[in-house]
């Protein structure tokens, strides 16, 4: 622990920290460009130069480039120092163009900053300035290379960090070039962060170009709620418009950085069509008339079939402030649900992996990256929760060995091993998997030879501090708790072990702390098609994009009394249903949530709402009126409709809320305001939920010699349903294909680039092939894609028989 | 305490100052003052029937005005938005078709103006400027909310030469890269010539 | 039926007196700006009317149909009630102010006063003393330190000036032997007391500027320190009323000045009551004239000026006075 001296004060810091952090400790701000805290030193920008008066190093040093070590005395208000830095910075500037008030980087831009901070104000070089061809690198990024002064963050951000390896440094001396070898798209779904590490404007927003300045935006810390991994950013909304997002660093959780998907996933929140009027049978009304006729409706189907008779589906994605209230009324007035998941599988799977994270295995994201060997089964990390992937790339720099077991074409930007195992075998691996760990030798199963499960038992055992992440979208509820046992027998073995479970909506964690006999909407439908059931409200809950069985589902709501909706995204059950309730993205109604791996998070509200400025004034300036209302600002937090629903009169209900919030569930407790930001006390929640027992049913139907299983899968970009309506991100996406092995394509008589038609029980799923040699024979793979109209088989994994899959003739 | 004093270095008055003959002195040549100024012919301009020629700088109407060559100053930088000490001046930016960031609406609200030409100080372009116009009172006051339309003005205005689009080294349709005032040819990476 | 004759001849002076009054208040206001203005080589009111003639009813009728506020804090009745104490004590004043000698009408004498009153200084007294709760309560009233400031000042001048300003008067009643103003008149009718008395002229002129709150004495409204004083948060007519008392005092002060000094309604050639106006217009030109020369006093001089000053001249003035009359044998 060397203790140093910088601008005469002390400072103990830990054993290789750079001088430059050391000061921030103390917090003196060193200049700097090139240092990055995620990206570390390198030196290359000069600008952070302090003066070593004693000790160990004399003289002008670079304070990002030296060790603190004990009997140091920095300043860094020397006068050479400070000569030192001007003279850097105007060296930097030499080449720089005139076009900061053409830039948008400029109002938050560090070249600025230094530069006026640095009191270079007018060039005084008189040759000619370098200038660069700039590229298209895609609908994400905006690239000019006239700005950059050389700091080398991008190129270390893109290739180190991330580990894709189409963006990067080229020329030489004085040409040096930071792009991509050929103009054309990133390739990194991180690419976004780009933007915020570079100190000037060479990389800056595309989606949010010449929208504004930093200083004119409402900035609020938020949370991203396009997976469950609850990445920390910064949202800027202007006019009444969402318009950017930044990561907002948060060491525990995403790091410095955030995926692209959640950089530019929040255009549902100001587009065009999001509904913001209150609707009774399609026909608009006050909001307070439309609650008032939803809770007459419902008081009216309570008196004549029960409580019972009104049911409740709930967003795995809205607020945990929405699943409270929405609890609360349901377990108040007696109405079923509220269901959380779209089938029975899934909310068993959710539940078995809130049940079986207990708290010594629980892990954090930022932790995976300091973890050994990390086994993923069942996961597709770049497509499901896209910053696990960054995650685990850090885990690979480290010199950590990531194993990937899963039965699709699972793609990492880093060297990694993957077990394509079909999906009927995943269980009889992690079973001899946690045999061999615990030191039994496991009878081999049905494996394929380069699959060792000894080997691989071997490694982990071997590990200094295994991780074990396992997903929920493809496995089974007894594949997930298998997942759960592997972890504590590595516990047993090491006392450090890992489990990481990504879960399905962004606050899925909170949705499995709903019942603990978990709900679905696949049993609602049933209880509707019975005549159980003859009030559904659907809360935040878009049954029409989500929901695996489009057909069912109207069919079920052509039987209910009544529908109400209450939502923030434009569906066509927003028209057919009695009552429509427009409802507030988390940008104006804010809230907490809990990511997979158990942590309370809160989202500020970043603007009041209201229809954006941009359609109001239709492009044009803002309309020439006068008025106290704001054009569209009916929606309410959803929330607060539903104790709106619930309540008996038009009380208050924000003490409703506070007590909804205090009996949610004794794990989560919102009374202290240190709570938010720590993981919640996972003990409260109960273990003994899910047992894994021996074994499962026997897997009557589970792999037939003759069926294929059909995956509906998520996509990094375009199955995700509420940033798949972002327009920079549409143009991301890649259009929906079905993956096979291509001897499958063969067997099955396919073609690549020919679309394939799957029939099952008079449905029809109709999509162009695609060979992909890293899957698993047996195995097909379809994206949950917005184009594809996927939502016809009532399930994500269904057994398909290979004589139900045609090639479709044209 | 007594170290607490304030020093002045007012010194005390002499006696004849403050004798009663020079403050008669003074209040007589107060009154026999403005006894003169009775016959003098007042200094006032009436204003409507007389109007001064006001210096080219003064304050007054602001508006946006054009390059040499005829095109829009304005790039909707913010910095008038931004310095505006009452939060008069709203625009929106955009990218035109040919690369020029411009002000797809700019809205200044004459009712809120204070006329300090701190916008005009900012103005990194030389769009905005103020004009000795300031004959601007109307009785409705959404008259006095400006839009884009309403401040264009075809010249140049106190600045007659300046083209930011000149000296900026963003790529437009008139000047590429390398093209600009002290711009040399692009770089070629592919080449390993020193 | 004398007596129902003496009302309605009574009634009829007052509203003679009160409609000139008011009258010549507004035309004081243009006289000022217009005299003010030449003093300053500014043109003055020039809009309405020629010369800016009809500016006083442009102004009564902006005053009038402005909006009248009554701040929320404020204590609304002792709010409302302000302005007009200051304005009735201003006008009853000039209850006993003789105009002229009495003159005949269809065989009677009618006195040209309202009532000649054998008290008619102290009456005088009295209702200058009740005019400064006006200020005093205006300003308390309206729960605004600016309007509480003035109040307090304007309380605090009065009170020092009222001193100066009674005893510079009684060696004026000594010589004339009355409290009557009429019985004072008449004692001037050879020599005005000015030519006996220029020192208790001298006070009496600056104590009853300071009792008016004009410059150099308008501490209790300081425009640059206190917004507009104790009169800052009313508005409309309410503030007209402030603005009338202001004006009719001026009157008041020419009337009492030409009353206890200038030998009243005495003079050759002209008819007395034109006299008496005239010798009031003057003391109003030199007012306005002082207010476009002099700056206003500092609050401490304002006291030292009165209480270190005005009071010891004046009791030293009386017993001068008394030594002359009980020696020399005047009057």
């Amino acid at each position: 622990m060397p203790t140093l001296k910088i601008d005469n004060r002390e400072i103990n810091v830990p054993a290789g920290t750079k001088v430059i952090e050391a000061a921030e400790r103390l917090g003196i701000m060193i200049p700097r460009f090139c240092f990055h805290p995620a990206l570390g030193s390198v030196g290359a920008c000069r600008v952070c130069a302090v003066a070593f008066t004693e000790g160990p190093v004399k003289g002008i040093q670079m304070s990002c480039m030296i060790d603190a070590q004990d009997g140091m005395v920095v300043s860094t208000t020397d006068a050479e120092a400070v000569d030192f830095r001007r003279h850097v910075i105007e060296f930097l500037m030499l080449n720089h163009p005139h076009d900061c008030p053409v830039c948008d980087e400029g109002g938050h831009c560090l070249l600025q900053d230094l530069t006026v901070a640095g009191g270079h104000g007018l060039r005084r070089y008189r040759g000619l300035k370098r200038t660069h061809i700039n590229q298209d690198l895609g609908p994400l990024v905006q690239h000019e290379m006239n700005r950059c002064i050389q700091c080398y963050r991008c190129s270390r951000y893109y290739q180190e960090f991330t580990g894709y390896r189409d963006l990067g440094v080229m020329g030489i001396g004085s040409r040096v070039y930071f792009g991509r070898s050929a103009p054309g798209m990133l390739e990194s779904p991180f690419a976004g962060n780009l933007i915020d590490i570079c100190p000037t404007g060479v990389y800056t927003d595309k989606p949010s170009r010449y929208i504004g300045r930093r200083w004119d935006y409402q900035r609020q810390p938020s949370l991203c709620i396009h997976c469950s991994l609850g990445c920390n950013l910064t949202a800027s909304a202007r006019y009444r418009q969402v318009v950017r997002h930044e990561a907002r660093p948060n060491l525990e959780v995403n790091g410095h950085f955030i995926c692209d998907r959640g950089r530019y996933g929040y255009a549902y929140a100001s587009i065009a069509d999001r509904p913001r009027q209150a609707m009774a049978a399609g026909t608009p009304g006050p909001i307070v008339d439309i609650l008032a006729g939803a809770r007459e409706a419902i008081q009216q189907t309570v008196e004549k079939h029960g409580p019972g008779s009104v049911a409740v589906v709930v967003s795995p994605r809205s607020s945990l402030e929405t699943l409270a209230v929405v609890k609360e009324a349901c377990g108040q007035h007696g109405w079923t649900g509220p269901a959380a998941a779209h089938t029975n599988r899934q909310a068993l799977n959710r539940n078995t992996a809130v049940s079986c994270l207990r708290p010594e295995l629980a892990v954090s994201l930022a932790a995976d990256t300091e973890a050994h060997d990390v086994l993923v089964i069942g996961a597709d990390p770049l497509n499901e929760a896209p910053m696990l992937a960054l995650s685990l790339r850090q885990v690979q720099r480290r010199g950590g060995h990531v194993i990937v077991i899963d039965p699709r074409g699972v793609q990492l930007p880093f060297d990694f091993d993957h077990w394509a195992v079909h999906p009927s075998a995943m269980g009889a691996i992690l079973q001899a998997l946690i045999q061999e760990i615990g030191g039994h030798r496991a009878t081999a199963p049905d494996t394929p030879a380069t699959f060792d499960i000894t080997k691989l038992a071997r490694r982990l055992n071997a590990s200094p501090r295994p991780v074990v992440v396992c997903g929920t979208d493809i496995l089974t509820p007894h594949e997930i708790a298998l997942a759960g046992d592997l972890a504590r027998a590595l516990r047993r073995t090491h006392k450090v072990a890992g489990l990481f479970y990504t879960l399905a909506g962004a606050n899925a964690f909170a949705a499995a702390l709903l019942h603990d006999q978990p709900v679905s909407t696949e049993a609602v439908l049933d209880r509707i098609e019975d005549g159980g059931v003859r009030l559904l409200v659907a809360v935040e809950q878009d049954l029409w994009r989500e929901f695996p069985d489009r057909k069912r589902l109207q069919a079920a709501l052509k039987r209910l009394d009544h529908l109400v909706v209450l939502d923030y995204v434009d569906s066509p059950l927003n028209r057919e249903a009695g009552h429509f309730i427009p409802t507030q993205p988390l940008y104006e109604s804010g809230g907490h949530w809990i990511n997979q791996e158990g942590r309370l998070q809160a989202a500020s509200p970043v603007m009041a709402g209201g229809e954006p400025i941009e359609i109001t004034g239709g492009s044009d300036h803002p309309p020439r009126v006068f008025d106290r209302r704001i054009p569209g600002d009916e929606p309410l937090a959803a929330w607060r409709a539903v104790a709106a629903l619930a309540g008996e009169d038009e009380a208050d209900p924000a003490p409703q809320l506070k007590t909804a919030l205090a009996d949610f569930h004794p794990a989560v407790n919102l009374s202290t305001p240190e709570a938010t930001g720590q993981r919640i006390d996972l003990e409260a929640i109960a273990h003994d939920l899910v047992e894994s027992g021996p074994a499962p049913e026997p897997a009557e139907d589970d792999a037939p010699a003759d069926a294929v299983v059909l995956l509906l899968v998520d996509w990094t970009f375009g199955t995700e349903p509420l940033s798949a309506m972002a327009p920079a991100l549409t143009r991301m996406e890649a259009a929906p294909v079905a993956r096979l092995h291509p001897d499958e394509i063969a067997r099955l008589g396919l073609a690549e680039g020919r679309p394939v038609t799957v029939s099952l029980n008079g449905n029809r799923l109709t999509v162009p092939v695609q060979a992909d040699p890293r899957m698993a024979a047996g195995v097909m793979a379809v994206p949950r894609h917005h184009l594809l109209e996927w939502q016809v088989f009532g399930e994500t994994r269904v057994i398909v028989k290979r004589s139900q899959l045609k090639a479709e003739s044209e | 305490m007594s170290e607490n004093k304030i020093k002045t270095d007012e010194k005390p008055l002499k006696p004849a100052e403050s004798s009663g003959w020079s403050a008669l002195k003074a209040l007589v040549e107060g009154f026999a003052t403005t006894a003169k100024h009775l016959a003098r012919k007042p200094v006032t301009e009436s204003y409507p029937e007389f109007k001064r020629q006001l210096p080219e700088r003064s304050r007054a109407r602001i508006v946006l005005t054009r390059d040499p060559d005829g095109r829009e100053r304005c790039v909707a930088c913010y910095l008038c938005s931004a310095v505006c000490p009452v939060s008069c001046i709203s625009m929106q930016s955009a990218e035109q078709p040919d690369g020029r960031r411009y002000a797809r609406w700019f809205r200044i609200n004459f009712g809120r103006c204070i006329y300090c030409g701190l916008c005009e100080e900012a103005c990194p372009t030389s769009a905005i400027q103020l004009t000795p116009d300031f004959e601007n009172i109307q009785r409705d006051i959404l008259t006095l909310v400006f839009e884009k339309k309403d401040l264009l003005v075809d010249g140049c205005g106190k600045d007659p030469s300046y083209n930011f689009y000149e000296h900026a080294g963003v790529t437009t349709d008139e000047r590429g890269k390398g093209e600009h005032a002290n711009e040399a040819p692009p770089v070629n990476v592919k080449s390993n010539l020193p | 039926m004398n007596y129902l004759l003496g009302l309605i001849v009574l009634l009829i002076k007052i509203a003679v007196m009160l409609g000139g009054l008011l009258l010549v208040a507004s035309y004081l206001v243009w006289l000022e700006r217009k005299l003010l203005a030449r003093l300053q080589i500014r043109l003055g009111p020039n809009r309405a009317g020629i010369f800016g003639l009809l500016q006083p009813i442009a102004d009564a009728i902006k005053l009038l149909t402005k909006e009248e506020i009554v701040p929320t804090a404020a204590d609304g009745f002792i709010f409302r009630l302000a302005p007009a104490v200051v304005a009735v004590t201003a006008m009853m004043m000039f209850a006993v102010v003789p105009l002229g000698p009495d003159i005949r009408l269809f065989g009677r004498s009618v006195p040209m006063v309202i009532t000649d009153l054998n008290v008619g200084l102290l009456f005088v007294f009295a209702l200058s003393s009740l005019g400064v709760y006006g200020v005093a309560l205006g300003g308390w009233a309206s729960n605004s330190k600016f309007a509480l400031l003035g109040g307090i000042r304007g309380a605090a001048q009065m009170i020092s000036y009222e001193l100066a300003l009674g005893l510079s008067l009684v060696p004026v009643v000594m010589l004339a032997g009355s409290f009557s103003l009429t019985a004072i008149v008449d004692a001037q009718s050879g020599v005005p007391f000015i030519v006996l008395q220029p020192v208790s002229f001298a006070i009496f002129v600056i104590s009853a500027m300071a009792e008016s709150k004009r410059i150099p004495f308008d501490l209790p409204e300081a425009e640059n320190e206190l917004g507009a004083g104790f009169h800052t948060e009313y508005s409309g007519m309410r503030f007209g009323l402030f603005f009338l008392g202001e004006y009719v005092h001026i009157q008041v002060l020419g009337a009492l000045t030409a009353v206890f000094f200038l030998g009243g309604w005495h003079g050759p050639w002209l008819p007395p009551v034109v006299w008496l106006m005239l010798k009031i217009f003057i003391v109003a030109l030199i007012m306005i004239w002082i207010r476009g020369t002099l700056p206003r006093l500092r609050y401490d001089q304002l006291m030292a000026l009165g209480w270190k000053v005005l009071i010891p001249v004046s009791l030293i003035n009386i017993v001068v006075t008394g030594a002359f009359i009980q020696f020399a044998g005047f009057s």
